[in-house]
């Protein structure tokens, strides 16, 4: 028995040194290793190579399946997160710091001969600058525009948009455009979009999510309402978009990308709002030939923002190595990249202000890429309140809408039940969180309801 | 005394010592990824922990408890929870119908068998992805059948909208623990429910009421029908008795399961809406844990689960017990 038991013993560690052996190196010989959590895809491949190539002491390589915010931060208090990874949000953002795994870099910057707060776009920076200080580097950055398939319009014979406009204007375009077989099941539909891209109608409606200070949940105030409005009418009044059960049968599962990207490109829908990172995935088909035009506006000519930062681990060993790629992303040669692949626009100003950017070799029928930039000049970064988790925000507003979009709720019921959620569990972070309590006591001189002490 | 032991003594030890290595991997793999976690979720049931170091770490009592006691969200996902143990009889009686079939001394009924037991084989996941295009409004063959049927026989029905649609069979409210005429018809729950007996019947269930068939005496089925017993009678007093013991082992671990289920289907084919309308215990755990951050308070829901699954297989003890004959 005890031979046995001393055999299993023995075979054992002979295993482990054979599996420790031949563990692959993540490394040449002389490099250092850094890894970085964010999405696979072709673009991603091609960045990481041109930093390996530019940093010859460094070996990047891409983890893409501990992307999640959740996974970043239990590895990386557990000592083995990644180097790198990306932020999409000021709550993630927040998430981050407030975990203490976001490494502050202002000063490594600083010295680095950086500033994000002048050098990128305003809409990244809420990926990567949390109350004044720098956390890392936008990674790329971008608004919705209304994307138009030439083909259809010509076929129409009516005349490709132009903004700024309506949404008047847009709705009566979009009714000519969709049509409907003998059973009513769209053939063409004039607009897509997704309900998930709902901000971008609430902010040009001068509506907000939270009041200025973001001590309050205002998504009932009558300016969101009609902007929930809005995207409930194109479905079901004008019947110009797809409903939920279109919607699902545009589905694609998995891949990169979503369902309206692949339908649009096949000629399904006349316009879309998207982003330039459409790209990626539309430049694949063949004889598409595209247009894009200024999103139309209601109240505020403004657009919705977003991007995402790239952000250090704070307890990685290789923090200071990590650094050389917020300063990749700041260069000309990442940001050229960037926008020449359509991953959305390069986070820095400037690289979208040279010849290169209007005008890609490659590409040269992509002539609308000054439309982007205008756009990413009128764009407002995502609404952030302190006082509330980010994600339990989003799935209390994500039920309203869904229930508005299933036709099961009125949009003003639905924003007004929101609000009351989303104040009410304001109300419960202010009890439970001292800090939060202080923060309120400063921004509203008051003292916070049933706030903690 | 003295301290030398027998020969038999001294082999007894050595055995037990022996026996005791053998059991210490296991044990403490067991203690450090088993029971450890649990009592450390009990342990952290009590505070406020959670993930973002802002808020004070502090212990809360039943702080928790009292505030998921009083969450209407809570409510809804018991409730949704309970929705789902309705398919639970439909596919005890489907496998037991199934196994019934399968048993009979046919040609390649190995095959047969073989065949049904098939989607346990098949990844959980691979499944639900290809019950989600079947459930497509608009193009799935679900929809698509019963619009053939409806059409063929001029009726004017509506094909259900399946995991787009917050309806269910009882009208159970979305937003409140309640009844609402708004909401019967068909749904995401429904179809989640349609989907979980496909599966069960032709699983493990079916093959416990095969074994248990070969079990039941020949002579007593033949007894009687020499005393005049139709197939049914036979059945209902001859064979279900036999079967009670397997009957009530599977109507447990299905309650058991099917409290702590329903998270590969959120997570898979609906992100637990419409409207959190399929969001069950189990996800909305990890909603609150590993979305929202709120280990203390997640923990505290699997502890309230962990009762209810308990309590559940008690009643089940006490009472379904009754009926079994060993």
């Amino acid at each position: 028995m005890r031979v046995f038991f001393a055999a299993t013993f023995v075979v054992l560690i002979a295993l482990s040194l054979l599996a420790w052996s031949i563990r692959p190196n993540v490394a040449e010989p002389g490099k250092t290793a850094l890894t970085w959590v964010s999405d696979d895809n072709p673009a991603r491949r091609e960045q990481i190579n041109l930093f390996n190539r530019l940093h010859k002491d460094l070996t990047l390589r891409l983890d893409p399946n501990n992307t999640g915010m959740e996974k970043v931060i239990v590895q990386s208090l557990a000592g083995v997160g990644p180097d790198l990874f990306d932020c999409y949000d000021t709550f993630q953002l927040s998430a981050y710091v407030k975990s203490g795994i976001a490494w502050n870099v202002t000063d490594e910057l600083a010295k680095l001969g950086l500033d994000p707060a002048k050098q990128t776009w305003k809409a990244v920076q809420a990926d990567s600058i949390y109350e004044g200080r720098a956390y890392g580097f936008g990674n790329n950055v971008g608004a919705d525009a209304v994307w138009f398939n030439k083909s259809i319009f010509d076929r129409e014979g009516i005349p490709y948009p132009k903004g700024p406009w309506r949404w008047p204007e847009f709705i009566k375009l979009a009714q000519r455009l969709t049509h409907r077989d003998a059973n009513g099941r769209a053939t063409q539909f004039g607009f897509m979009c997704e309900w998930w891209q709902w901000l971008h109608f609430v902010y040009q409606f001068g509506g907000r999510v939270y009041s200025e200070d973001g001590t309050r949940c205002v998504v009932d105030s009558p300016e969101t309402v009609a902007a929930v409005q809005l995207l409930y009418d194109l479905i079901y009044k004008y019947k110009v978009m797809p409903s939920p059960v279109e919607e699902a049968a545009m589905a694609t599962q998995g891949g990169w990308g979503s369902g309206t990207i692949t339908r649009f490109g096949a000629d399904k829908g006349a316009m879309a709002l998207g982003g330039r990172w459409w790209l990626c995935t539309l430049r694949d088909y063949k004889g598409l030939r595209l247009g894009v035009v200024e999103c139309p506006y209601s109240v505020k000519r403004v657009f919705r923002g977003y991007g995402k930062g790239t952000l250090i681990n704070k307890n990685s060993p290789h923090r200071q190595e990590a650094l050389k790629f917020l300063v990749y992303q700041a260069g000309r040669e990442y940001n050229q990249l960037i926008n020449d692949q359509a991953d959305a626009l390069g986070p820095v100003v400037q690289f979208a202000y040279e010849p290169r950017y209007l005008l890609n070799p490659k590409h040269p029928e992509e002539d609308y890429n000054v439309v982007w930039r205008d756009a990413l000049e009128r764009a407002t970064p995502d609404q952030y309140s302190p006082f509330i988790n980010g994600q339990v925000a989003l799935r209390l507003l994500n039920k309203q809408l869904d229930l508005v979009k299933n036709n099961q709720k009125t949009a003003k019921a639905a924003m007004r039940d929101a609000a009351l959620q989303l104040n009410r569990e304001i109300a419960r972070g202010l009890e439970q969180d001292p800090e939060l309590a202080r923060r309120y006591r400063e921004i509203t001189g008051r003292t916070a309801p049933g706030g903690a002490q | 005394m003295s301290g030398k032991l027998r020969p038999g003594e001294a082999r007894n030890r050595r055995d037990t010592v022996a026996a005791l290595l053998f059991l210490l991997p296991n044990f403490l793999g067991f203690v450090i990824f088993t029971s450890g976690p649990v009592i450390f979720s009990l342990a952290a049931s009590f505070t406020n922990w959670n993930l973002q170091q802002t808020v004070p770490f502090r212990w809360v009592g039943f702080e928790n408890y009292g505030r998921l006691l009083a969450d209407p969200e809570f409510h809804l996902y018991a409730v949704n929870t309970a929705y789902f143990l309705l398919g639970m009889p439909l596919a005890i009686a489907g496998s037991l119908c199934l196994a019934m079939m399968l048993s009979q001394k046919l040609k390649g009924i190995v095959v047969y068998r073989t065949l049904f037991y098939l989607p346990s084989f098949t990844s959980g996941v691979a499944l639900m992805i290809l019950w989600k295009a079947l459930y497509n409004p608009d193009f799935g063959p679900v929809n698509a059948m019963i619009d053939w049927v409806t059409h063929s026989l001029h009726l004017s029905i509506a094909a259900p909208q399946w995991l787009l649609s917050t309806q269910n069979v009882l009208g159970l409210d979305v937003e409140k623990v309640g009844f609402t005429a708004k909401q019967l018809g068909i749904g995401a729950r429904d179809a989640i429910i349609i989907m979980g007996i496909w599966t069960a019947v032709g699983g493990n269930n079916m093959l416990l009421y095969l074994a248990a068939l070969t079990n039941v005496p020949q002579e007593l089925s033949e007894a009687a029908e020499l005393d005049g017993a139709g197939p049914w009678q036979v059945f209902r007093n001859v064979t279900w008795p036999q079967l009670a013991p397997t009957t009530f082992f599977i109507v447990v671990m299905s309650f058991i399961g099917g409290l702590q289920g329903g998270f590969e289907q959120a997570r898979v084919m609906t992100a637990g809406g419409p409207a959190g309308t399929t969001t069950t215990l189990a996800y909305h755990i990890y909603t609150k844990a590993f979305e929202e951050f709120q280990i203390g308070y997640a923990s505290a829901v699997s502890w309230v689960l962990f009762a209810l699954v308990f309590a559940a297989t008690a009643v089940n003890w006490k009472f379904g017990n009754r009926e079994v004959s060993y």
